[in-house]
């Protein structure tokens, strides 16, 4: 058996991974199939964006992890040992593929940020290391090959009309003796920053809390949401870690990213690596944001809010 | 009065690492450190015996020079180490490091809870905690940044896309900590010197008695390079709104 | 020949520098512009066992050697220079002498606290009238029954208004100018001890230093420390460890100098180029990389000296005056190389500069040094 198989356990990073594994399987001439947790017409949407089967997971019982579904989809991939097996790194995501690979005897590039297929039509992924410091190439030399995929890497697979495919519905997975007793929203009512078009970001020459409310005025008027560095939220708290951007926490690809008195440290950076176009405000001159930015004012951060604040207004 | 373990891996100090003329990463020069992630790790596991008794034993793969490395572990407060070690044990991928790991503990020790670190600070694969469960077959949660026992089950607060959930698992189990957990001690001059004393089992590639092959094949690396020209502008008027005008033409704001 | 440190060295290195980072470089400017006794984080010290390095653990040290509690003050040093110095007074010139000359009796009533972290100690000799010149003393013992009275007035005493125990000398025989010192152990609360002026300094502001004025003041006979006369003995040696401390805080100083400089001169930017890429800045980091090399392989060399057991106060003294001069030449060009932001507060070479300029002084001058070192050479 031969193809490509995907898994995101939330369907906007689902149809993400469609785009990623159409694009592997038509490479390699393979069929694509999604695991997909959900009814029917989730798998004919599914289809529709580009899957040729749809393993179909059963639903769990409240008090049942999503991890619970570990044993059965490795236990499906035992048996119809696919070539490639991509899965979306969100948090659960991350935790999952590993214990698939770890049942399937197999290796798994986490958190891939690059995947090409070379005349072999193996994988060469490839993936940061050292807090962001390097890139890693690295290839898969068991099966399946694996790989976590960051959300948003690619765009949403779109409706085609006109497709085909089986829908296979698995059997039920038994309690792993794991029970969620709750769960908790997030604690923020803003909106999700990794979605943001524009973003501005609070950092560390923030000096007090009440003058978040500057920045929050300069994200309204560009129409985007407010971030924060790791400072502000672990330190200081002031923001919740939802808002942090960086390693270990948020990566963000907005269209515009906005620094204010954010000083640049490689974690940081890492994670606002993708954005479109990057601007800082930091009094100091050698800050290393400016190394990161496209666009950058050297000043005092309360002289330039207000007057940006005017100035984007117009 | 749980028996726990807690996981470490001694890695490449990040600050060390400086991209050489060619694009190449110098780690000649590198020093190493407790990877940052499990010190929490560690101190995770220490607090819990402090609150419940029991025992804490730090294991750790890797190569045989890493000797600072335990006593480094052994001084935040373990009281034995296993230093599973084999000069061929350098840069192992994932999949080995567990399933050595499972072997050893596996086979060895007596225990209740793992604890290990999210990620190492060098790879951040993010790994070898849940493989690790799934090679021992005890439940696994991850990214967990609250943890207490009861009536032999842990009760963690993990962190997922959407918020939190509370989880309960039976013992025996393994958990992967997040960095807000806890805030890692920083050892005294006696703890440093009691870690020299304390026993430390070595365990090399014959004892485990099986070959680990590497899955993960490495391809190359390089530095990254996150530079960008940055077109600088001063605090006056003039320059705001200069800048402004740089930032519309872009086209990123009024597209939205 | 052996360069390298242990790896215990190397560890308890490593976690006084996570000590310094974690607990004091948050408070460094703030202690240095109020001139502030940093209480909390001497107790975090004390805590750590940071205390009582080089002492054995009966007395409640930690028994580690003199070059390891030497490497601890350097990094302690590479935060806040007070802070380190605090630490160097408090283990070599007050406990130090104890560690030495004391009996089994007063180690365990006087030195175990101190080394313990629960009592600080402080060093009382220099008089107004009376600095390197040891001799120009004019503080007097005499004894009375079963106790001595203590009449003078010690200055620039460091940790003096802070400290709980003492260490102090006082002629017991003026006329004999060779044994006519003796040094003595005074508890804080002894009735008639007093502090007296507290003295405003240019650098390692928030090291305490003031005035102590013994006045009628009576101590136990048991409290004299070696035998009657034992003073400038006592005296010369604590000097000759001390000054590893102070070569080793010098090198700390001089090490946070570098830092600063490296950082700065890579992110700087002047003429379209980091600064970093002038060799007038290259050379001036070059020279401070091998000074410091050199200066702490020579404080590293005296404290493996006094470690084996071997004479070593030639070498101190090359270490204090090797370390103490490269120290303030660098922390002054780490200031050249910040240009005009290092000239202002609020740039750490800024609080180096003055930091550096008092190890040139105190534990003997630099000329006091040289004095140590030639009469050692050309005997």
């Amino acid at each position: 058996m031969s193809g490509v198989w995907i898994y995101a356990d939330k369907y906007e990073q689902g149809v993400e991974l469609l785009t990623a594994g159409r694009g592997v399987a038509d490479m390699l001439g393979m069929k694509l199939t999604a695991l997909v947790s959900g009814d029917n017409n989730i798998a004919q949407d599914f289809i529709a964006r580009g899957a040729d089967e749809v393993l179909l997971l059963p639903p769990l019982t409240e008090s049942q992890p999503v991890q619970d579904y570990v044993p059965l989809m490795a236990d499906e991939a035992r048996d119809a040992d696919p070539d490639v097996f991509l899965i979306a790194a969100s948090l659960k995501g991350k935790e999952m593929a590993a214990r698939i690979a770890a049942r399937l005897d197999t290796a798994l590039c986490s958190e891939c940020s690059a995947m090409n297929i070379d005349e072999k039509g193996k994988l060469q992924m490839e993936r940061l290391m050292y807090g962001g410091a390097a890139i890693q190439t690295v290839s898969i030399s068991s099966r399946p090959q694996m790989a976590t995929i960051p959300p948003r890497s690619y765009e949403a697979a779109p409706v085609q009309s006109d497709r085909q495919g089986n829908i296979k519905t698995l059997e039920s997975p038994e309690p792993s003796g794991m029970q969620v007793m709750e769960r908790k929203g997030k604690a923020q009512a803003s909106g999700d920053i990794t979605a943001a078009r524009i973003i501005v970001c609070a950092g560390r020459g923030i000096e007090n809390q009440e003058d978040l409310a500057m920045v929050r005025e300069l994200a309204e008027v560009l129409g985007g949401e407010v971030a924060c560095t790791r400072p502000i939220s672990e330190e200081k708290h002031w923001m919740t870690e939802e808002s942090c951007i960086g390693l270990s926490a948020k990566e963000v690809k907005p269209a515009l990213y906005l620094g204010i008195g954010v000083s640049g440290q490689i974690q940081h950076v890492v994670g606002i690596r993708e954005a479109g176009i990057i601007c800082a405000v930091n009094s100091d001159e050698n800050a290393p944001i400016f190394e990161s930015a496209d666009y950058g004012i050297t000043g005092d951060l309360y002289q330039i809010v207000p007057a940006l604040i005017e100035e984007f207004k117009k | 009065m749980p028996n726990i373990i807690c996981c470490f891996k001694w890695v490449v100090d990040e600050a060390y690492i400086k991209p050489s003329s060619s694009g190449k990463i110098d780690l000649e020069w590198a020093e190493y450190k407790l990877s940052d992630y499990d010190r929490n790790a560690i101190e995770e596991a220490v607090q819990l015996q402090e609150k419940y008794g029991g025992s804490v034993t730090a294991v750790t793969v890797a190569s045989s020079d890493a000797t600072k490395g335990i006593k480094d572990a052994l001084s935040r407060g373990p009281e034995k180490a296993y230093f599973i070690n084999d000069d061929q044990f350098e840069n192992l991928e994932p999949s080995q490091t567990s399933a050595i790991l499972a072997k050893v503990i596996g086979d060895q020790i007596d225990y209740d809870l793992i604890i290990c670190g999210e990620g190492s600070s060098d790879m951040y694969s993010q790994q070898v905690g849940p493989r690790l469960a799934e090679k021992l077959g005890i439940p696994c949660i991850a990214f967990v940044n609250q943890l207490t026992i009861e009536d032999n089950r842990i009760i963690a607060e993990r962190k997922t896309d959407d918020g939190l959930e509370v989880i309960s698992a039976p013992l025996p189990a393994l958990v992967t900590v997040l960095p807000d957990i806890n805030s890692p001690r920083v050892p005294g001059l006696k703890d440093t010197l009691a870690a020299s004393k304390k026993p430390v089992i070595e365990i090399d590639l014959e004892d485990l008695g099986s070959e680990y092959e590497r899955l993960l094949i490495d391809e190359g690396l390089r530095a990254a390079s996150m530079e960008r020209n940055c077109s600088r502008f001063g605090a006056g008027p003039e320059d705001i709104k200069a800048f402004v005008e740089a930032v519309r033409k872009t086209g990123v704001i009024d597209r939205g | 020949m052996d360069f390298k440190l242990t790896e215990e060295q190397e560890l308890i290195r490593d976690n006084m520098r996570e000590f310094a980072r974690t607990y004091v470089d948050p408070v460094a400017v703030e202690i240095d512009e109020n001139s502030r006794y940093p209480e909390e984080v001497i107790k975090k010290l004390a805590d750590g066992g940071w205390l009582g390095m080089p002492f054995p653990a009966e007395y409640g040290g930690a028994g580690v050697d003199y070059l390891t509690y030497a490497i601890a003050v350097e990094e302690l040093s590479r935060s806040c220079a007070a802070t380190g110095f605090t630490m160097s007074v408090h283990t070599g010139l007050a406990c130090g002498p104890i560690a030495l000359y004391g009996s089994d009796e007063q180690k365990k009533k006087y030195l175990t606290p101190m080394a313990k972290g629960e009592h600080l100690g402080a060093f009382a000799l220099t008089e107004p009238g009376a600095g390197t010149d040891v001799g120009a003393a004019t503080s007097t013992a005499v004894l009375d029954g079963d106790e001595y009275v203590l009449n003078g007035v010690k200055t620039f005493t460091s940790n003096g208004p802070v400290a709980n125990t003492y260490v102090t000398f006082a002629w017991t025989d003026k006329n004999d100018k060779r044994n006519g010192m003796s040094a003595f152990i005074v508890s804080r609360e002894t009735p008639g001890l007093s502090v007296g002026e507290h003295f405003m300094k240019m650098g390692i502001r928030a090291s305490q230093t003031s005035e102590i004025i013994f006045k009628d003041c009576r101590i136990p006979k048991d409290n004299l420390l070696g035998k009657v006369g034992d003073g400038m003995k006592i005296a010369m040696a604590c000097f000759d460890h001390g000054r590893i401390g102070i070569a080793a805080q010098a090198v700390g100083i001089a090490q946070a100098a570098l830092d600063e400089s490296i950082s700065y001169s890579k992110q700087r930017v002047q003429f379209g180029k980091p600064i970093s890429k002038n060799q007038a800045i290259q050379w001036m980091i070059a020279d401070m990389y091998t000074d410091i090399t050199a200066g702490r392989f020579l404080y590293y060399y005296a404290a493996y000296l006094k470690d084996q057991g071997l004479p070593f106060s030639k070498e101190a003294s090359m270490a204090k005056v090797f370390c103490a001069e490269m120290c303030s030449k660098h922390a002054s060009k780490a200031v050249q190389i910040h240009g005009g932001y290092g000239y202002c507060k609020g740039q750490k070479v800024e609080r180096l500069m003055r930091d550096a300029k008092i190890t040139e002084i105190y534990e003997g001058t630099s000329e006091a040094q040289r004095m140590v070192i030639a009469g050692n050479v050309l005997r």
